[in-house]
């Protein structure tokens, strides 16, 4: 499942348009044609090369999972080689973009820092360039001309493992604020024809539009009649948070189920007040306790102490 | 067409099908009115959970009928409005303030008939 995710984050940026990518870095026909012209001082050194990067890398502890795990390692080896090659092949396609997202996603994977990566990519095109340097022993232009073309290439894997690593990150953003909000607002049956909502934290438009609808769904669902919303974890109330709670008591009372807010602290109840926010649609009580003594009272509960009843022993 | 209305007891039943018009339910007022003072009865429940959309007409005849109704001497309970709709009708601003709502059919009847015994015994 976790693999189905990576796997569409990994396609959004694979389905980038290349040729976009190419604009931004100015990778020009004429580059492709003096990579070309250079491809043997980075096919031939090819493990040199890759060397260079790797053994950069693996001083620091932000790469240091990398190298922990063998097969890794030996992947991420595999492709950097794949990749120096690509590199000088003229081709910079899907494909191409594509086995760079894969070791891209491999760092991802693995946690090594932006930082790392940068530092160490900078050796590898270091590496590249020496030998570039010594093809051209007298011309020192033509030398840089070159090495700057096969630079734009490079510039272009920078923006391309980039894109992954945000991209990766913005999706673990997205996993667990998906996941906060479906802990935090569950509706629990208490009794028959009862439920209780606890709200914790900061209730903001999209989160009170999901508790209301979620919230709905389960009156249906149980067949509520009453519904005690306790919002002693709710941090602050003010105007805009009151008109949520005012809209989700609405549209239960439109379902015909009864809701009874709880926990307003002396704070938040002075704060309304000061605000001037209307709360005399809803029916509130002090604490949980009173909210559900009043609940069970309109369902017609009564909750007698049993005199014969005997302290249980725990037993192990 | 027009909306079935169903006698039950001192109760009526009526029952918005999917595609009730807005002349259905102008007719559904005429209708009530005239059925509430014709068998004495002291209750009505509309049930709309075929509904899947509530827009401001359909609310305000709703409300005008509850209201109407109860200067003819019957309570009238709106039942089995969906999530989605009740959602949906808060986002517009209807609200449906003093009407008496109920999860279904079954428990508007026992709302009904619960707020009808208690008008009893305060006029006893």
């Amino acid at each position: 499942m976790a693999n189905d995710h990576t796997n569409s984050t990994l396609q959004s940026v694979i389905d980038y348009d290349v040729e976009r990518r190419k604009r931004f870095v100015d990778l020009r026909p004429e580059d492709v044609s003096r990579i070309a012209a250079i491809k043997d001082a980075v096919v031939r050194h090819a493990d040199e090369h890759a060397n260079a990067f790797f053994s950069y890398l693996s001083q620091f502890e932000e790469a240091a999972a990398l190298f922990r795990n063998g097969d890794n390692l030996r992947e991420a080896r595999h492709l950097k080689h794949d990749h120096l090659l690509a590199m000088v092949s003229g081709d910079y396609g899907r494909a191409y973009v594509e086995q760079r997202a894969k070791l891209g996603a491999l760092y991802s994977r693995t946690g090594v820092d932006v930082r790392v990566f940068l530092g160490a990519f900078h050796q590898l095109i270091h590496s590249i360039g020496q030998r570039v340097a010594e093809m051209f022993p007298k011309d020192a232009p033509a030398a840089f001309q070159h090495f700057a073309s096969i630079n734009k290439v490079g510039f272009m894997d920078i923006g391309i493992i980039v894109d992954v690593l945000i991209a990766e990150r913005e999706r673990t953003i997205r996993v667990q604020e998906k996941a906060i909000l479906e802990l935090s607002t569950p509706a629990l049956q208490i009794r028959d024809r009862l439920l209780m909502l606890p709200i914790i934290g900061l209730l903001d438009s999209t989160r009170a539009k999901q508790l209301t609808d979620g919230l709905l769904h389960s009156i249906r669902a149980n067949r509520a009649r009453v519904v005690v919303m306790d919002i002693t974890g709710v941090a602050a109330v003010d105007t805009k948070v009151a008109n949520h709670l005012i809209q989700t008591v609405t549209a239960a009372r439109l379902m015909g189920a009864q809701v009874i807010v709880t926990g307003l602290s002396s704070e938040v109840a002075q704060s309304l007040v000061a605000l001037g926010v209307d709360l005399s649609k809803v029916n509130t009580v002090g604490d949980l306790q009173g909210g559900m003594e009043e609940a069970e009272r309109v369902l017609g509960y009564k909750v007698v102490p049993a005199p014969e009843a005997v302290p249980q022993r725990t037993r192990l | 067409m027009p909306v079935p209305i169903l006698k039950q007891g001192g109760i009526l039943i009526a029952s918005l099908q999917t595609a009730v018009t807005d002349q259905d339910l102008i007719q559904l007022q005429d209708d009530l009115s005239d059925r509430v003072g014709r068998f004495r009865s002291r209750g009505v429940v509309i049930d709309v959970s075929a509904l899947d959309v509530m827009d401001s007409f359909a609310t305000r005849t709703l409300r005008n009928l509850a209201e109407a109704l109860k200067l003819r001497g019957a309570a009238t309970v709106i039942a089995g409005i969906q999530p989605d709709v009740a959602f949906a009708m808060v986002e517009l601003g209807l609200t449906l303030d003093g009407i008496l709502t109920a999860l279904d059919l079954e428990e508007g009847l026992d709302l009904l008939t619960a707020t009808l015994r208690e008008g009893d015994h305060s006029v006893g």
